[in-house]
């Protein structure tokens, strides 16, 4: 089967600032694909010409196979979005605004407005003016009018943005319920890493306009580093007694850090050394480091 | 066009949910009233003279109190007066899309974005169009509540045809405020062009050039000092077309295949 979406050579720049340089991606039908990035990395660019809501400089793009013209043509029956924040009529309730998207998506069922409404928990606003909602509900309000329709794909910008750690799960739940059941394919960005490490079935990072890497959850949990974190009552005399033993050691607040591949084999011949040192352990683990941990290791930390 | 109707029914509730739609109504119900009070204040020589400035000012614009007046005030009102209303309608149809930052859920649609462009195109012809029947049928009533003299059906007829022609040909003129509010992202843009082809208008005008100048042709419509009115030159019919035509492809141009960043 084609994917999901296709980009090729995809750039961008406004003035002598190159947005986008170069992307190609390829998210494969019933991924969840993180897209990260500091920002100003290009995330948004990237999904802007995804949905044809800008020319690219270069390259292609294609969704569900069919290719995005500078026209607006694409397959947007198919295809769900919510770009950078929010929006809304404010002078329009819940309802109001949904309705509209509805209409404009040629959405027959009328009962679809109320099925969005209800998935996003946003029963208790339906009649409520926009212009009142909160942030997160108005994110609610943009993901209502995203998944309206029902689409194949859905392109989002930033989806957890604004909502409280309740309404994170919940999101998240949602997708992971949307991916399962009916196959949705999902491309999001997210500066939530702890959300995308938890969702995503792959990542792409972009880094100065640039697509870093791209790989598969599972290659990236072998790409990130390990360390064995040990901690004892005298940190100083623990690490010169490990450095005496031939081990490079790093020290981090309260604990000792060991990188090397027979301290992480081995962690027993660590922990004996320190026993017989008269500094037994008090925690002896193998950690890996976490997606925000290897994204700023990727990235240099800095935009 | 797939798609128009529900695009239509969407401008249409946008519109009557907005506030802007009663403030347009009263603005345009300000020209019959101020054209009543003329009329009342010249009715009775006595009364006018205890007006001072409001009779001095009567005068000038007026003259006399009769319907052919009270019409031919009306009529330049309108001219004047409405295409600044009616780009300030068109303004905000297109220029809220941006201001709020609702434009960006009109481009990845099913729904064309030539269509969303003519729906909102359609209704601001209509809502304009329903201001101008506002404008006649209060002049009507408060024409006839002050008994001002000299009316006939066949002068109604004529001056309403006038009011039309006059309301038709300015909004003609509305696609460049809609391409200024799309390109401009808002409404700045848009309204200073508005009274900058106003202003330009005038000028044409005294200069003889009226006919030659799209947003001074409206204006032609309306009779100066009494003077029977000049049928449009057939010219002056093309420089507007041609002035609607340019302003409305380059409008549908502009959300066609401009980078939409709004």
């Amino acid at each position: 089967m084609n994917p999901a979406i296709e980009t090729h050579n995809l750039s961008k720049s406004y003035g002598n600032v190159h947005a986008v340089e170069g992307v190609s991606l390829r998210v494969e039908r019933g991924e969840i694909y993180g897209f990260l990035g500091l920002n100003g990395a290009g995330k948004t660019t990237t999904i802007r010409a995804l949905l044809g809501m800008i020319k690219p400089g270069a390259g292609w793009v294609k969704l569900l196979d069919e290719p995005i013209g500078p026209n607006g043509h694409g397959p947007w029956r198919q295809v769900g979005h919510l770009v950078e924040r929010p929006t809304a009529y404010p002078e329009l309730t819940v309802r109001e605004n949904l309705e509209i998207a509805r209409r404009l998506q040629g959405v027959p069922d009328r009962k679809a407005t109320d099925r969005a409404i209800d998935r996003l928990g946003l029963n208790a606003y339906a009649n409520r003016k926009a212009a009142g909602l909160s942030t997160g509900n108005r994110q609610r309000l943009g993901l209502a009018r995203a998944l309206l329709h029902e689409p194949e794909l859905l392109i989002l910008d930033e989806p957890a943005s604004g909502l409280d750690p309740a309404g994170v799960v919940e999101i998240r739940k949602l997708l992971e319920q949307l991916t399962q059941e009916r196959g949705m394919t999902v491309f999001m960005s997210s500066h939530i890493l702890t959300e995308v490490d938890r969702l995503a079935t792959r990542i792409g990072i972009i880094h100065q306009g640039h697509l870093l890497e791209e790989l598969e959850y599972d290659k990236l949990q072998v790409l990130r580093a390990r360390r064995l974190e040990v901690q004892t009552r005298d940190l100083q005399a623990a690490e010169e007694t490990l450095t005496r033993a031939g081990y490079a050691v790093k020290t981090e607040e309260s604990a000792l850090y060991l990188s090397e591949e027979r301290a992480l084999e081995e962690p027993d011949t660590v922990a004996t050394i320190l026993v017989e040192a008269g500094l037994p352990p008090t925690r002896l683990v193998v950690t890996q480091e976490n997606l925000e941990e290897y994204f700023l290791r990727l990235t240099g930390g800095t935009a | 066009m797939n798609g128009f109707i529900p695009a239509l029914w969407a401008e249409a509730l946008k519109a009557r949910r907005s506030k802007v739609l009663p403030l347009t109504a009263a603005a345009a119900c300000i020209l019959p009233i101020v054209d009543g009070v003329f009329m009342f204040i010249l009715k009775d020589p006595e009364r006018a003279k205890s007006m001072g400035l409001i009779n001095t000012k009567a005068q000038i614009t007026a003259g006399v109190a009769d319907w052919p007046t009270f019409f031919q005030v009306l009529l330049m009102g309108t001219a004047i007066a409405g295409a600044i209303l009616f780009a300030f309608i068109t303004a905000w149809v297109f220029g809220r899309e941006h201001s709020d930052h609702t434009v960006k859920e009109l481009l990845a649609l099913p729904t064309r974005r030539e269509t969303i462009v003519a729906a909102k195109l359609i209704l601001i012809a209509l809502w304009a169009l329903c201001l101008t029947l506002l404008i006649f049928g209060l002049g009507l009533v408060i024409g006839t509540l002050v008994d001002i003299p000299g009316g006939s059906t066949g002068l109604i007829w004529d001056s309403f045809a006038m009011l039309l022609g006059i309301a038709v040909l300015t909004l003609m003129m509305m696609p460049f405020v809609a391409l200024f509010a799309s390109a401009g992202r808002g409404y700045l843009l848009p309204l200073g062009w508005a009274i900058l082809t106003l202003a330009a208008a005038q000028i044409a005008g005294v200069l003889g050039w009226a006919e030659w100048f799209p947003w001074a042709v409206p204006g032609l419509l309306v009779s100066m000092n009494g003077e029977p009115i000049e049928p449009i030159p057939a010219h002056g019919l093309i420089v507007v077309l041609v002035a609607f035509l340019i302003g409305t492809l380059a409008t549908f141009v502009w959300w066609r295949s401009a980078d939409q960043s709004g």
